[in-house]
């Protein structure tokens, strides 16, 4: 039959390694990080942006979506093949295309694995800023697409603020190129925009992101409080005493014993929240920041501050933040990560807003995030087995992100709307503000083959979404 | 076509029903004073909030009239001579500091606001809106030009911290992107869109942004160099130093003449050849927030380059000055032409020798400032009295100096004389895909009567 044709067809353009369709290994690529699910009919691992523009045409000729797939570390949905369709894979488009030390940029294919290009760049006495948890694992073309943060945005930026340039390939196969290597370009900025589109646009065959020099001295502090409230107090005391350290995250007690548990980071058991500070730059000032911000802490309640004293004990330290959401698959079934934004001088009230949702609820929320953007992880503890339990977890979630938006905050700091979010998207925008989203999308990916049902709600979604109390898997 | 009477009277008239008479200005008189490059337009309209913005454009779209989003006037030299509007829509009552957040360091503002006016209440406490624009600009204006200016090395153009704006698309259809929080990333990113979108997609009605703590203490650091060449060789070893300037300015000997109190020697006494008298330095003006104990260091580091280490009021001055600099050479020399150039830092020594060899080919004098680490300069031409160019040789000139340049680089005239811009395009290429921003253009001002004529896709 012609549909049986198909796979064949994918082998000639991509070879015969190249495509999977055999259902036990298309359920690998069933999921990301998120909840979500959804099975691809094939998976193709493309080694050129040509064969990306002629699977691209292909599939519109077959009438096949196409979803694009880094790592699948994603956490709001954005790579799983929602209605089958091919799944563009970048695990063999992983090359560093260059690294333009004097002009400050690297380019890279988009399955290059973020730490990747920062180890790369190391010898050089470079990095790349941004920074996600999965950072060892997730890829430069997946940050592209939800530009991605990190840690150390709350100094650096996110992922938009470090790309200069794009080669896209559009749904009709027209290969595109966006901005280039210098700061900007004549025109609409349509590198800026086709950050964090979620695939819905177009997709990133070639990157150019801005490099960024390894700092002289880092000091990493840790703050030790008793009280989670204090803790919080002490994030609006640095923001407004004027001091930006290059990161500050927030574990609360729950969180962190369940870390020290797993990892021994060396965070104290008996604390109710602990903030973990960097600063970065020149030896002296690092040297002075540390100080103040010593200062700041104890005196918006911190019981204790330590100053790790030496780079193993520094790594231990952010080794027990990034791998918190791994300490918790140790003692939960299952967790949902929430990734609400907030003003800063709001987080006091929104971390006793979650306690309460928590126990209105009966569940186990940890707490675990950038307070120094005001970007919030509630993680909901969970047993997916349990289909109450995870309505339960749904609602929750909801009534969390529902709490962000009245306090004048968003749904998504860094993970993207996905499928995830969809609904709330109706809450958080107007009619004619997604009318204006839709018509860009329509601009570069008419028939919505690319990524379908992704991030923007369909207008129906939107009538039905008005009732609350109706979160779902998406 | 709206130069007649009878056609500035229907025009008015179907606003005042819709706006009242009072948002409306069709007095010839008063209308003067929004003539783009001279071209005075049929009415303009005073809205006080979005709403009026939006159902203003959705009679112009019906009536097909051209609208040139207005805010503080400082900005519209810029872009191809346009077709002569019938209305300009000005933000001049949309000037309100919307919400001011100093302990999340966020603020929110109507496009009206002027820049110096948010930079005002920000310092009140101590905190920084790094947006550079000229006296008058507003934050609309500021935001449709993508203002830069000396801060653009620490803290990035306006779109690294713009964290949500508002606005008013072609056909009258209000639209949002981002939000207050400083991260977010619900929906398209429509501030990059609209941020140097030249009032082609859009009338903006209001943004936000995210404020740094104004640095307690600043001291700059002037570093002389014979060449250009020798300044960006120190360029080189400086971005790959622990060293993060706020501002690292490079200032050419032409364009020091204009940095001065007194009146700027001639170009015309200067021979197109040689450029200037050999005394005349180049000049990289290194700007740090610093205590004490940092700058103690820093002037360790910079010792073998400095000549001269400023503070306090001299800073202040220097900085002014240097903040001053088109006015300055504009009172001299009305005709000059100035470019926008964006390019990879290395190219930027051989991107100062094209200017040179193309002004002095056109009777022009170059001068240049501009970012040293980011690779942003404004180029001017300064044309020589004693043989003024024509017309034709400001687009010689500028097609002579943009063939000089790699294709990573952009040129933008964004000054020169009216007439002259029929000669040639004042945008020069870009990287990016042209057939997409059309799409854009079309799918936001589908009767395309934002701006008409002026802007890069039409």
């Amino acid at each position: 039959m012609f549909s049986r044709s198909i796979p064949g067809k994918l082998r000639k353009i991509v070879g015969r390694d190249a495509v999977l369709d055999r259902p036990a290994d298309l359920m690998l690529y069933e999921y990301d990080g998120s909840l979500a699910r959804g099975a691809p009919q094939y998976v193709v691992f493309p080694q050129s942006t040509e064969q990306v523009s002629e699977l691209v045409k292909f599939a519109a000729r077959e009438g096949l979506s196409i979803v694009p797939r880094g790592a699948g570390t994603g956490l709001s949905g954005g790579s799983i093949a929602r209605n089958g369709g091919i799944v563009l894979a970048f695990a063999r488009m992983n090359r560093i295309l260059e690294i333009d030390v004097p002009n400050l940029r690297a380019t890279v294919q988009p399955g290059v694995v973020n730490l990747e290009l920062s180890n790369a760049l190391a010898p050089h006495g470079f990095y790349f800023a941004p920074d996600p948890s999965s950072q060892k694992a997730c890829t430069i073309g997946g940050n592209v697409a939800e530009n991605s943060g990190g840690p150390h945005t709350l100094a650096y930026g996110v992922t938009v603020n470090h790309v200069t340039g794009l080669e896209v390939v559009l749904p009709d196969g027209r290969i595109a190129q966006l901005g280039g290597n210098a700061g900007s370009a004549a025109g609409y900025d349509l590198t800026g925009f086709f950050v964090g589109s979620e695939g819905t646009l177009g997709i990133a065959t070639a990157i150019t992101v801005k490099i960024t020099r390894l700092p002289e001295s880092v000091a990493t502090l840790l703050a030790i409080y008793d009280n989670v409230q204090n803790a919080a107090e002490s994030v609006v005391a640095l923001t407004s005493a004027g001091i930006t350290p290059a990161a500050i995250e927030m574990l609360d007690g729950w969180t962190l014993r369940a870390v020290e548990a797993s990892v021994h980071a060396g965070y104290p058991l008996d604390s109710a929240a602990v903030l973990l500070i960097e600063v970065e730059g020149l030896r002296e000032m690092v040297e002075e920041h540390a100080e103040a911000i010593q200062a700041l802490c104890r005196k918006s309640g911190a019981r204790e501050v330590r100053v790790a004293r030496d780079e193993t004990e520094r790594q231990l330290l952010w080794k027990g933040r990034k791998t918190a959401f791994g300490a918790i698959g140790r003692i939960s079934h299952s967790y949902y990560v929430q990734d609400g934004v907030i003003p800063r001088t709001r987080i006091p009230e929104t971390l006793a807003k979650i306690e309460e949702i928590g126990r209105k609820y009966s569940l186990t929320i940890g707490n675990i995030f950038h307070a120094g953007d005001g970007n919030l992880h509630p993680l909901i503890l969970f047993d997916s087995r349990d289909a109450d339990q995870t309505q339960r977890t749904l609602d929750a979630g909801r009534e969390i992100l529902e709490f962000c938006i009245s306090v004048g905050g968003s749904i998504t700091g860094e993970h993207g709307v996905g499928m995830e979010k969809q609904d709330l998207m109706c809450s958080l925008f107007t009619d004619s503000e997604r009318e204006i989203m839709l018509r860009l999308r329509q601009c570069f990916n008419p028939n919505s083959l690319l990524n379908p049902e992704k991030m923007l709600p369909s207008p129906r979604l939107c009538r039905e979404a008005v009732s609350p109390g109706h979160a779902s898997l998406g | 076509m709206s130069s007649t009477t009878a056609t500035r009277n229907a025009i008015a008239s179907r606003f005042e029903g819709l706006l009242g008479s009072a948002c409306v200005v069709s007095e010839p008189a008063s209308l003067e004073r929004y003539a783009i490059e001279g071209s005075v337009p049929g009415a303009v309209l005073l809205p006080e909030d979005a709403e009026q913005i939006a159902s203003a454009l959705r009679i112009a779209g019906e009536e097909r009239w051209p609208v040139v989003p207005f805010g503080g006037g400082t900005h519209q030299h810029i872009g191809r001579v346009a077709e002569d509007a019938d209305v300009v829509l000005s933000t001049e009552r949309m000037n309100t500091i919307a919400a001011y957040d100093p302990g999340d360091l966020t603020i929110a503002l109507a496009a009206g606001a002027t820049v110096a006016q948010a930079r005002a209440a920000c310092a009140q406490h101590r905190q920084l809106l790094p947006i550079e624009a000229g006296a008058g600009s507003t934050i609309g204006g500021a935001m449709a030009v993508a203002a830069t200016g000396p801060l653009q090395c620490a803290f990035g153009g306006i779109r690294e911290f713009c964290i949500g704006v508002t606005f008013v698309t072609g056909d009258g259809l209000p639209g949002r992107g981002g939000g207050r929080v400083v991260k977010n990333v619900a929906g398209y990113d429509l501030m990059k869109l609209m941020i140097g979108s030249h009032g082609s997609l859009g009338v903006i009605t209001s943004a936000n942004f995210k404020l740094f703590p104004m640095p307690p203490v600043t001291a700059t650091f002037l570093c002389e160099f014979d060449s250009a060449a020798a300044l960006f060789r120190f360029r080189d070893s400086l971005v790959k130093s622990p060293m993060s300037p706020l501002c690292a300015e490079v200032i050419s000997p032409a364009a020091a003449e204009y940095l001065k109190e007194s009146e700027p020697r001639d170009p015309d006494s200067w021979s197109p050849n040689g450029a200037l008298a050999p005394q005349t330095p180049w000049l990289l003006a290194l700007r740090f927030a610093a205590s004490d104990r940092v700058l103690a260091r820093l002037r360790h580091d910079l010792a073998s380059f400095t000549s001269q280490e400023i503070r306090a009021h001299d800073e202040n001055r220097f900085w002014g000055a240097v903040s001053q600099l088109e006015k300055h050479v504009l009172a001299r020399h009305p005709n000059a032409m100035f470019f926008q150039v964006s390019l990879p830092i290395s190219e930027s020594a051989a991107m100062i020798e094209a200017a040179e060899a193309s002004a002095t080919n056109f009777n022009f004098v170059a001068g240049v400032v501009g970012r040293a680490t980011v690779g942003s300069f404004t180029v001017v031409f300064l044309p020589l009295a004693i043989d003024p160019p024509a017309v034709t040789q400001f687009a010689g000139a500028a097609s002579d100096f943009r063939s000089r340049l790699s294709r990573a680089a952009s040129a933008v005239v964004v000054r020169c004389p009216r007439e002259a811009k029929h000669h040639f395009d004042i945008w020069g290429s870009t990287p990016t895909d042209i057939e997409l921003m059309r799409k854009i253009k079309r799918a936001l001002d589908p009767y395309s009567i934002l701006n008409r004529g002026r802007f890069f896709v039409e």
